[in-house]
């Protein structure tokens, strides 16, 4: 823990400039980043009509970059330094010659999903807007689970890369060919299939949509979502502790009658999150055994679960096929934290608070080379990576892994060409 | 092929008959061979003519919120097309079983008309959209008129192979189709036939959620079966779209086409919000607009741009191009962001990210696109997530949020209830058309589709009554702002409702001023967006 503070201590936004030219340099994971960018060279042009976007200094911001090979994408990232870098599609035409012709649009890009803290903030009591703690990085592990599943297992995506968005989210990148060559409208309806909740804008009160038979995908979102309820809402929230939560509730029973009858039950039982709660589970019970508004009321229970915990996404940031994203391993410039990837079966293990800082990283390195210094003047410092002496290893490794099956599949593929080709 | 196989039709055939039966075998076609033959002008309008009045009778029924294929819909269209006098339609949506001569024309004229409008259509991605959808639903109701052994036909004609899983097939995956087919019961599943195809093929049923899906395959029953065959097909229109937009400098070579082929084009949209008017709407009278001449969707941005001095991207977006539509130059909509958004942030970073958002809904910026004013389908249909200030209110609203608005807003307790009646069971326009005539007393004889046509509408109601009946003035929107603004004593009851309206308005500002608003609108800001929206 005390580590931790020091983290948060020791960033100072106004250095970053000082220090980014040291990160890219020594700790940016260049290669394996154009390893994933590249897909093997699997399809042409895949690499070189990349867009890829820069913010600089005093949020210049550079859009329709492109590269030609690693060490330039390397060169140019080091020259420049940029504050932020962010992904686009791979388009029709080299991006750098975006104005020369008219007809340009995007060939593919991985799927993505956005899901950012401040949306949960009508949810969560313990922080608001760009704060987040352990009690509320937990509706982020549910998003994460939930989402993940779904993707592998109806959709059939394998290449799925999870990271950590610098401060209060995560983003979620599907890098299956399948899923790059999805258009909008194809985005569109896996984004669609994912939100099953419906906002009503400001001042309204959010609603999971299930319908009365409940969809395989829905079914397993409960699997997740159930069991952490009340951990998440009755305790560490404490949602129904206080009268704005307790609203929010009543609004959620389907119509005027009920919240009436159900408002006045409250009064004949304790205030308590858990007190509430489980006072809400008896009225809806009690309703359906009366046989009152019965097909309304037959998945009320878990229509306010997944209200409160099923993943709240930007669609539109899934829909569009153009949308830039920021890229893995940027330093977000308000917390100095790294965009690291993290594995989403273990996210429930994964902490915002202990994710490095560059200001840490640096440091570590630091050390590191006096330690070795001083060990053994011999040593060269260069042959061990740099980015593996420090904290961000782990992200790294999770992206090597994912890199690795990733490049599985396009050998498997050419296996599987010359197997067929050996057999005629 | 075997197309002549009707032994109830006795009379010889002519070779015209066997040339139509050739060309138009099937009464659901993917019009994917052009037509070859020669026209008159006259025959080349009248097909664009009447096919248009038929999409626009789909387009009708849409916005009418009856559900698409509901026996309440296809009445609809079928007293529609009756009223409009559209025979060949008629007969094509009536399937007798047997072909007469009168039913292969009925096709022809399908066929060539639908290429006339693929072309006229092709001129803009909003105007392909539209088309496409109407297509669209004009595809799937021909489609649910097949029996059977016709949909067989179909399938042949068109080179179509699908076999339905076998029962162990089915047996494999019997659990999820159990429990994810949706609109069937369980005794029909488990007679139905079963196609397993890749997720992309039915992107419908994937978005509704309505059919078990595995490993990136869909499972679609005998009776989703369409939405395999339309997904194919929509994507062939929309690349056959593409196509006629490349063409469309040839096909406009020839002066006798360019009229009827533009002309379709006006003739739907009425109207073109896009341009520029000529006259100006000054920033300062639009507090004054918004109460009275602004709808919901627009006058709800306004307030919260004027207390919370935000908005986020897309109700910008939505703001602001309506904005433009009105007549508000774009030097004074900066200068009205501009002044509210510096209220929270410096100016530096206003001139940085959200400068340039302005201009290029202007098309000043990127890639000069001169972005339309959203209609009210636009909004309407658009996601709206947690915190967002854009959309349709009487869509995004709960039922006690809008009806607590619009009392705020001066409404009767009669009135709201009547307003909010129609918002609760979906027909948000005709919400929005009631809201209209309570704010103005008056009786709408159009529909509102676009929020810039509200406007529109409203300048002229009170224009003419401030003219007492002389000449509408909705031409002249700058003078009637102007006379609005500077006289304080409008006539007659309007003058009641506007200080009935402003009074409740001044309170509520005040109140939500009062009360202090949490500024996170650190939404992490994003040009690309903007252009992304066109791609």
């Amino acid at each position: 823990m005390v580590k931790i503070e020091e983290n948060e201590k020791g960033y100072d936004p106004n250095i970053l400039p000082d220090l980014l030219p040291v990160y890219y340099k020594r700790l940016f994971p260049h290669k394996p980043f154009y390893r994933w960018l590249s897909y093997g060279n699997s399809e042409n042009g895949i690499f070189t009509h990349r867009e890829i976007s820069f913010t600089l200094a005093d949020d210049v911001y550079i859009r329709y970059l492109s590269f030609d090979s690693q060490p330039e994408l390397e060169k140019e990232i080091c020259s420049r330094n940029p504050h932020k870098i962010d992904i686009g599609a791979v388009l029709s035409v080299r991006p750098k010659h975006h104005r020369a012709t008219a007809n340009i649009h995007a060939l593919q890009r991985e799927l993505v999903f956005d899901i950012d803290m401040t949306d949960y903030d009508e949810v969560r009591n313990c922080c608001e807007g760009a704060n987040v703690c352990t009690k509320c990085w937990k509706f982020m592990t549910i998003a994460c689970r939930v989402l993940d599943a779904a993707l592998r297992e109806d959709f059939g995506f394998e290449h799925i890369l999870w990271v950590f968005s610098g401060r209060r989210g995560i983003h979620c990148w599907v890098c299956d060919k399948t899923a790059r060559h999805l258009d909008n409208r194809g985005r569109g309806a896996v984004a669609d299939y994912l939100n099953l909740l419906i906002h009503g804008g400001e001042n309204s009160t959010t609603k999971a949509s299930i319908g009365e038979r409940l969809h395989h995908s829905v079914r397993r979102a409960l699997k997740i979502v159930e069991p952490m309820f009340e951990e998440v809402c009755i305790v560490d929230q404490d949602m129904f502790g206080n009268s704005k939560g307790v609203t929010k509730l009543i609004q959620m029973l389907p119509d005027e009658n009920l919240r009436k009858d159900f408002e006045a039950h409250l009064k004949n039982v304790g205030s308590t999150s858990k007190e509430v709660w489980e006072a809400f589970l008896r009225f809806c019970n009690a309703q359906r055994s009366k046989g009152n508004a019965v097909r309304r009321m037959k998945n009320i229970v878990e229509e306010v679960q997944l209200a409160f915990l099923y993943p709240r996404l930007d669609i539109n940031v899934t829909k569009g096929l153009n949308h830039l994203l920021k890229a893995p391993f940027c330093v977000h410039p308000k917390t100095g934290k790294i965009c690291v990837p993290f594995n989403p079966s273990a996210a429930a293990k994964f902490d915002p608070m202990s994710v490095p800082t560059i200001t840490a990283l640096l440091e570590e390195i630091n050390a590191f080379d006096d330690k070795i210094r001083s060990e053994d003047a011999e040593e060269d410092k260069n042959r061990i990576k740099d980015y593996k002496k420090t904290g961000m290893f782990k992200g790294v490794v999770v992206f090597e892994e994912f890199l690795r099956k990733l490049e599985s599949s396009f050998k498997g593929k050419a296996i599987e060409v010359s197997d067929s080709k050996m057999e005629f | 092929m075997d197309f002549i196989r009707k032994p109830r039709v006795k009379v010889e055939k002519t070779s015209a008959v066997v040339n139509l039966e050739q060309l138009y075998p099937h009464n659901v076609t993917l019009y994917r061979l052009p037509p070859t033959e020669d026209i008159t002008l006259q025959e080349f309008e009248d097909l664009a003519l009447e096919r248009l009045k038929l999409l626009r009778i789909f387009e009708q029924a849409g916005s009418r919120n009856l559900r698409f294929l509901s026996d309440e819909w296809k009445e609809h269209i079928t007293s529609e097309i009756n009223r409009e006098g559209l025979k060949g339609y008629a007969r094509l949506f009536h399937n007798s079983g047997s072909v007469k001569e009168s039913d292969l024309q009925a096709r022809r004229r399908d066929t060539i008309s639908h290429f006339i409008l693929r072309v006229a259509y092709s001129r803009s991605q909003d105007l392909q959209r539209w088309f496409t959808a109407r297509e669209m639903e004009m595809f799937r109701y021909k489609f649910s008129l097949l029996t059977a052994s016709q949909v067989k036909e179909f399938l042949e004609i068109n080179k179509l192979d699908y076999t339905p899983l076998t029962e162990e097939q089915k047996n494999e995956v019997k659990d999820g189709l159990y429990e994810s087919t949706m609109g069937q019961s369980a005794s029909k599943i488990e007679l139905l036939d079963f196609y397993k195809v890749h997720f992309t093929e039915v992107l419908d049923l994937v978005k509704g959620r309505r059919c078990f899906l595995k490993n990136g395959f869909a499972y679609v029953n005998s009776s989703d079966f369409v939405s395999i065959i339309a997904t194919k097909y929509q994507s062939e229109l929309e690349r056959g779209l593409q196509v006629a937009q490349r063409g469309l400098p040839e096909s406009e070579n020839d002066e006798r086409l360019v009229s009827v082929l533009k002309g379709i084009h006006t003739s739907y949209t009425g109207k073109d919000y896009s341009i520029d008017k000529g006259e100006s709407v000054p920033i300062e009278c639009l507090d004054q607009l918004s109460i009275k001449s602004f709808p919901l969707c627009m006058r709800s941005c306004h307030e919260i741009l004027r207390s919370k001095h935000h908005l986020k991207h897309f109700g910008r977006l939505q703001y602001t191009l309506f904005l433009k539509g009105i007549g508000v130059l774009l030097e004074d909509a900066l200068r009205f962001f501009r002044e509210e958004f510096t209220k929270t942030m410096d100016l530096e970073r206003f001139e940085k990210g959200y400068a340039y958002n302005i201009r290029h809904s202007y098309g000043k910026e990127g890639s000069m696109v001169k972005y339309s004013p959203f209609s009210c389908m636009k909004i309407i249909m658009q996601a709206v997530g947690p915190q967002d200030t854009h959309g349709c209110p009487f869509k995004t609203l709960d039922p006690v949020a809008l009806k607590s608005k619009l009392t705020s807003y001066g409404l009767s307790p009669m009135h709201v209830q009547e307003v909010a009646t129609f918002a609760t069971k979906g027909h948000y326009q005709l919400a929005c058309d009631r809201y209209f005539e309570v704010i103005h007393d008056t009786k709408l004889d159009q529909g509102i589709q676009h929020p810039n046509q509200y406007f529109e509408l409203s300048q002229a109601v009170m224009g003419s009554r401030e003219q007492k009946g002389g000449t509408p003035a909705n031409k002249n929107v700058r003078k009637v702002v102007k006379k609005e603004v500077n006289s304080t004593l409008l006539e007659g009851d309007d003058d009641e409702l506007w200080n009935i309206a402003e009074t409740q308005e001044n309170e509520m500002t005040q109140k939500k001023a009062a009360e202090t608003v949490k500024s996170e609108w650190d939404d992490d800001f994003d040009i690309s967006q903007v252009e992304s929206m066109e791609f």
